[in-house]
């Protein structure tokens, strides 16, 4: 017979976490199932690869690659080959591949949408059959069908009506009881009841046309609705399960194992959880990074949108920084890793999705506290209803009350908030703003002043190479040379201004080889060349050869420079507050007060910068100084526009740094920010004072910072965003993270914000004038039952597709015209 | 018109039938991975000639 | 894993081959037939006094012979080929098979000398008296058999959706053509219909709409979802739309009959019903049309080149327009204008030569060089010049048809100021016979177009050489 496949029942499970389950067959080998998840599938060609690759191996019986699932499973004999050989043999076809964890979830996900489908679909499909039945006595004349035809045309339709019924529509009648049990009224109750009053007193009136039940059917009223409100719980299902596939592909994406390079050159390959910072490693094509990192060697284009929400591939050159979870798509590379495990941007997100997914926003909360009372309102309304008409029309006692009970649309009221706060969450996630508290969509257009932070929000954390200053002493190197040199050191530290060299660097295929490489915390790099020579890049004094002690500062310590620990020789880059500075061991010709800001995670080299210069770093040679590379600070792409947007919509720009104040208030001339709203020098405290104040004169207040240094700050902010780089995502404190690092993005999440609530609104006060409409209609007899099943599920309908719009609001990056 | 009462139960019966039809499909994962086998059809390897237009397709890499 | 080809694995062709040459010649002969009615609707003189060539004898062989012997052999043909290659098997039970063939050329012939002589039981479609019928059934019960037993031991898990248009048509046409022709005999070639008067309409109707529904439509759907992307190389558009297309087709089949009845002794609301399911039925055999012309999306310029694949694109668009047409005919309304008169005839021959007999020859020339060991007719130009003889036919064809129904119908229904008729019949008659001319000119050309298709055929199977097939071997497949 055909060989369709089953997924092996697991006869036992051999090591209860770990090995695949298998099960003995009639040959008694072992049969393992397992699925593996797939990366690098472009097409359905691709696909027909994987499988064929697959097939190839001996071991495996059956195999069966879904491109749309991007998943593949596989039956094999767990005796003659193991998971990680199969992992093997795909990777060397040219994809990536890795343990599927999530495939109980996907079974579970699988089987309940399948099973809602096929409810949605035996309800619709009965539900068409019954309309053709009930057709003919809509359409005839009084009289025009014989009694008897008409009885049988009542009962087919009866028939037809069980099993929608029983299977389809049993979800409400459990969701009924359960929350009868617990004594409250869900949504469930109005429709269970209003379904059950339906069925009875049809059957009533097709069994005995002349009896109380009138001679009236409402069969196909009844499976319509059914069927209505069945697909309008699928389309909400789908909703649910995109969020959680979402969150699956992202956790679903890093591989189980890395190739990390040893001393001695070989590689092995390594458990996730056990890679450190510095690590080397080789990232195969199609595989994702296994952490966060900057690339040493190899050019290649990456796939990030996962995290960037930019969908074109990004290109990869040696210094660049690459995100854990991203995929390599252009050539193998070599990285080191400088964040792995929790502190990676990938799992701070991943953190947050699960948050944003799991929270009851304020709004939600509101109105599950009116669903009851409500519900109540209705019922007692039905009960009523009916009452009254037994007095007035016994006959149509009946279908009033069933009428009441199904028109009201209470689903409209509970899902009017939180479905459009989830889409709005979704839209924004893909487009690189993670929402950490959904509620934060509010404040932030309700918005009226803006604070901003400058470095890493409007200038990048990474300075640019201005120029080289050539010492005349280096008279065997020219400038290139120099660069190149100092670039190939700098590559070996992840400091920003080395990284800053290594992308100023022309891209060079020569590999320096340099040994006895050393880093030297506050201080430089150090290596020793081919002939020996030992060169150094940091500091200029520490190039020289003099060593310092130099007080690290962690970031995070908002704290002054301990006077005592600061050598005379060097002053520390981190947190330097002019009022905190020991003026007597400073180089005054050098340091300019407070001239760093609070977000630069310098470990290494002192900033030697003044008002008009930019940071400096060195690079000597056997004690001898070659060069000085001076750096300046840009703007990140697309702020000025940034600005004018938020300008243009009506927000107040106030500039707050903790950077010299001549230096502020040359970026606010040249972002066209008033004088006076432009704060340089700011401690913690002042900024807090800033905010305080704005609040104090009745603004609503939004911040925008590094999430890090200023956290009590943003905290006191009526919303804050942070932008996203940096290994300290996951303790950011902020409402928003912009991980795509594009100030535009704010403005877009604004804009988004403000077209949630409208969004809400609208939802609200339709479902409120709807049910102020609907049910009086309903009581005075007005409205036919198929009218109410009509009614309440376009209504819901109506609602989730109003707030479905929300997730298609956004532009792409590409398009908004302020992007990189 | 009392041939209805041979084509309704007819058709009542032919609906129910097309309804297990569609749960077999369903359950026996007929509408799983849709576009791969609607190309599937074009692969088929006849007389030496394999359908090679991918040309709707993404291109690989 | 040894590859050897045992001889049960190739695939079963003759059948096919057989059905697909039995196609060709039975158009031949049922067009001829056409084109002899229709020149005797416009010279009576031909029908020679003659009661086996008069033409209410020969109209119903004329339908039967287009319908089950033409449209019937090509759709044995597609059907038995598609399943074999989207299975992956060979055909179950070939020599069951091969009964299928000869009994339904026994069927044919039944038919053919049956009809002439006057043995009908008058019912449209299914005029074949009851021993005809019964061997009918039997060899449909051996298709079905066939078909869906090839389903059953198929090696590929998915059912290509072309299987399920062929498998819907089987088992309606089955139900129908029994509940039908329900018959008390009364002799051996004569019988008298299980139902009686208007309800015996409305039971014809019932079988005949669905049998243009499912015969002529699913079953021919099913070729269009294999050979169209066969030969165009490209998946279709959506194969998603095209399952969707299905189940929308199956849900609203039922009541559609009654639009043939409209002022008829069927009671109003039951006519009522069946034009509005009628109209419903246009959504989805739009979504079929367009489901299958989108396929060619960025890839239009393949119709220059590629004749078969005009016959293929033209004759979906000849559906589109045909259920577009049918569902505006059958609103009361529209249809009090167009009943009895020659419109209907216009509608059924866009139906049938446009859609059913272009995409029959479309699949037929795909079909047949690969049953002789080719990739190509023997003459390509020879395909094009069918094709536009045979479109130039069918307008012709339609075009006289529409004019004369409609005048038809204007003309029955004028009434003078007294309340008598302006018109008397012979009238019309007169007025009509200029469009019977240029319609049986229609014919002709398209008569001509298959003659041509004849030709090459026969050219293409002298040519090539009849090779088993042997079917692909998957590599490891694994056995239950």
């Amino acid at each position: 017979m055909s060989p369709s496949f089953v997924a092996a029942r697991p006869a036992e499970v051999l090591e209860a976490d770990r090995g695949p389950r298998w099960a003995a067959d009639a040959h008694d080998a072992r049969l393992a199932s397992a699925t593996l998840r797939l990366s690098g599938l472009h097409c359905a060609g691709c696909a027909a690869s994987v499988e064929a690759a697959l097939r190839s191996d001996a071991a495996v019986r059956d195999v069966s690659v879904s491109h749309a699932s991007q998943s593949a499973r596989v039956r094999f004999d767990s005796q003659r080959t193991n998971l990680n050989a199969l992992l093997q043999v795909v990777r060397s076809a040219g994809y990536g591949a890795a343990l599927d964890e999530a495939d109980a979830a996907r079974e579970l996900r699988r089987s309940e949408s399948r099973l809602a489908l096929w409810r949605a679909f035996v309800a619709a499909f009965c539900g068409m059959q019954v309309m053709m039945l009930a057709l003919p006595g809509y359409v005839a004349e009084a009289g025009d069908i014989a009694p008897d035809l008409t009885r049988l045309l009542d009962w087919g339709a009866w028939l037809l009506t069980v099993p929608v019924l029983l299977f389809s529509a049993a979800p409400f009648f459990s969701g009924a009881w359960r929350s009868l049990q617990v004594r409250r009224i869900g949504m469930d109750v109005p429709v269970a009841l209003g379904i059950s009053v339906a069925f009875i007193a049809s059957s009533g009136a097709a069994l005995n046309p002349a009896g109380p039940f009138g001679h009236e059917v409402y069969f196909d009223s009844l499976t319509m609705f059914i069927s209505f409100l069945l697909i309008g719980r699928w389309i909400e299902m789908r909703m649910r399960h995109w969020a959680a596939e979402a969150l699956e592909a992202a956790t679903g994406v890093m591989p189980q194992t890395a190739l990390r390079l040893g001393a001695d050159g070989l590689s092995e390959a390594v458990p996730i959880d056990q890679l450190r910072v510095s690590d080397i490693l080789r990232i195969a094509v199609g595989e994702a990074f296994p952490a966060d990192g900057v690339v040493i060697e190899g050019r290649s284009h990456v796939d990030e949108s996962l995290l960037s929400g930019e969908s074109k591939p990004v290109p990869k050159l040696p210094g660049m920084s690459v995100i854990g979870g991203s995929i390599n798509l252009g050539a193998p590379v070599m990285m080191r890793v400088e964040r792995c495990g929790a502190d990676t941007r990938y799992e701070a997100i991943v953190g947050l999705m699960r948050d944003a997914a799991t929270q009851r926003p304020a709004s939600a909360r509101w109105a599950d506290r009116w669903a009851g009372p409500f519900l109540w309102t209705v019922l007692l309304l039905a009960g009523l209803g009916a009452l009254v008409w037994s007095f007035i029309d016994p006959q149509r006692a009946v279908w009033v009350a069933v009428s009441v009970l199904v028109v009201t649309c209470p689903c409209a009221l509970s899902l009017a908030t939180p479905s459009a706060l989830l889409a709005a969450a979704q839209a924004l996630a893909r487009r690189g703003v993670l929402l950490r508290r959904i509620d934060a969509l509010e404040p932030l257009a309700a918005m009226q002043r803006l604070f901003l932070d400058k470095t890493g929000t409007l200038t990048t954390q990474r300075p640019r190479l201005a120029r080289i200053e050539r010492l005349p002493v280096c008279a065997d190197l020219t400038e290139p040379e120099l660069l190149r040199l100092a670039a190939s050191l700098g590559a070996w530290s992840h400091h920003p201004l080395s990284m800053a060299l290594c992308e100023a660097a022309p891209p060079d295929r020569r590999a320096q080889a340099w040994r006895d490489v050393r880093e030297q915390a506050g201080a430089g790099v150090e290596a020793i060349d081919v002939l020996g020579q030992r060169w150094r890049l940091g500091n200029a004094r520490w190039v020289l050869g003099a060593a310092g002690v130099v007080a690290l500062l962690r970031v995070g310590d908002s704290a002054d420079v301990d006077s005592a620990n600061v050598d005379s020789a060097n002053v520390d880059s981190a947190n330097v507050d002019s009022a905190n500075v020991d003026s007597a061991n400073v180089d005054s010709a050098d340091v300019d007060s407070a001239d760093v800001d609070s977000a630069d995670v310098f470990s290494g080299e002192s900033p030697r910068a003044s008002a008009a210069q930019g940071v400096r770093v060195s690079l000597g040679r056997e004690g001898a100084v070659l060069a000085h590379f001076i750096f300046d600070e840009t703007l990140a792409d697309g702020v000025a526009q940034a600005l004018a947007a938020l300008r243009a919509d009506g927000i107040a720009l106030t500039l707050l740094s903790g950077d010299a104040p001549a230096r502020v208030q040359r970026l606010a001339r040249r972002l066209e920010i008033d004088a006076t709203q432009a704060i340089g020098g700011a401690t913690p405290e002042r900024k807090l004072l800033e905010i305080e104040a704005a609040q104090a004169r009745g603004e609503s207040v939004g911040m925008i910072g590094d999430g890090v240094n200023d956290a009590p700050v943003l905290a006191r902010a009526d919303v804050s965003l942070a932008m996203g780089e940096g290994a300290l995502l996951a303790r950011a404190s902020a409402d928003a993270v912009i991980v795509s690092n594009r100030l535009a993005d704010v403005v877009q999440a604004r804009a988004m914000a403000k077209r949630t609530l409208r969004v809400i609104a609208q939802n609200i006060a339709w479902a409120a004038t709807y049910n102020a409409v609907c049910v009086p209609l309903a009581l005075f007899g007005l409205l036919p039952p198929w009218a109410a099943g009509l009614g309440m599920a376009a209504s819901s309908l109506l609602v989730v597709g109003n707030s479905l719009r929300l997730q298609h609001a956004l532009p792409s990056p590409r398009t908004s015209g302020t992007s990189a | 018109m009392d041939i209805l009462y041979l084509l309704i139960p007819l058709s009542v019966f032919a609906m129910f039938g097309v309804l297990g039809i569609f749960a077999w499909a369903l359950h026996a994962g007929q509408f799983d991975d849709l576009e791969r086998e609607g190309a599937r059809a074009l692969f088929d390897p006849e007389q030496g000639s394999i359908g090679t237009s991918t040309e709707k397709l993404p291109p690989c890499h | 894993m040894p590859l050897n080809p045992t001889p049960a694995s190739t695939f079963h062709d003759n059948t096919v081959r057989l059905f697909a040459y039995a196609a060709v010649l039975w158009g031949i002969v049922g067009m001829l037939v056409g084109v002899l009615i229709a020149a005797q609707l416009t010279w009576p003189e031909l029908n020679f006094g003659i009661p086996w060539l008069s033409y209410g004898r020969l109209r119903p062989l004329h339908t039967n012979a287009v319908i089950f012997a033409f449209g019937g052999c090509t759709l044995f043909a597609t059907s038995f080929h598609v399943v074999q290659r989207t299975c992956q098997v060979p055909l179950f039970a070939p020599k069951l098979a091969e009964f299928v063939f000869w009994g339904w050329q026994a069927v044919i012939v039944a038919a053919a000398i049956s009809l002439p002589l006057g043995y009908t039981q008058g019912k449209e479609y299914a005029e074949l008296e009851w021993p005809i019928d019964i061997l009918i059934a039997v060899v449909w019960v051996c298709y079905a058999i066939v078909f869906f037993g090839t389903i059953g031991v198929r090696k590929v898990r998915h059912i290509y959706v072309a299987n399920w248009f062929f498998g819907a048509f089987i088992l309606t046409v089955a139900l129908l053509h029994i509940v039908n022709s329900a018959a008390i005999p009364a002799g051996w070639m004569k019988s008298y219909s299980a139902y009686a008067g208007v309800q015996d309409a409305m039971v014809q109707w019932w079988y005949g709409h669905n049998a243009v529904g499912f015969f002529l439509t699913a079953g021919f759907l099913g070729m269009m979802y294999y050979y169209i992307p066969k030969q165009a190389q490209r998946p279709i558009y959506s194969y998603r739309l095209s399952i969707v297309h299905f189940w929308a087709l199956i849900f609203t089949y039922m009541w559609a009959g009654p639009h043939h009845l409209h002022y008829t002794a069927l009671p109003d609301w039951a006519q009522s019903i069946g034009m509005l399911f009628s109209l419903v039925l246009l959504a989805p055999s739009w979504g079929g049309m367009i489901n299958g012309m989108m396929t060619l999306s960025g890839a239009w310029h393949k119709l220059r080149d590629d004749p078969i694949l005009k016959f293929l694109i033209v004759s979906l668009s000849f559906y589109g327009m045909s259920t577009f047409e049918g569902p505006m005919m059958s609103i009361k309304t529209v249809n009090a204008l167009s009943h009895y008169t020659d419109w209907t005839i216009g509608h059924v021959h866009s139906g049938a030569l446009g859609w059913v007999g272009l995409i029959s020859m479309g699949c037929l020339y795909h079909l047949i060089p690969r049953m002789v060991g080719r990739t190509q007719m023997h003459s390509v130009r020879a395909i094009e010049l069918h094709f536009w003889v045979a479109t130039l036919g069918i307008v012709l064809y339609i075009a006289a048809m529409w004019i004369a129904g409609v005048m038809q119908g204007l003309m029955w229904r004028a009434v003078n100021a007294d309340g008598t008729l302006v018109y008397s019949f012979v009238e019309s008659v007169k007025a009509t016979w200029p469009f019977y001319f240029i319609r049986f000119v229609g014919g002709v050309l398209y008569l001509g177009g298959m003659a041509i298709m004849a030709w090459n055929v026969v050219m293409t199977a002298r040519s090539g050489r009849v090779a088993p097939i042997p079917v692909p071997v998957m590599p490891s497949a694994a056995r239950a």
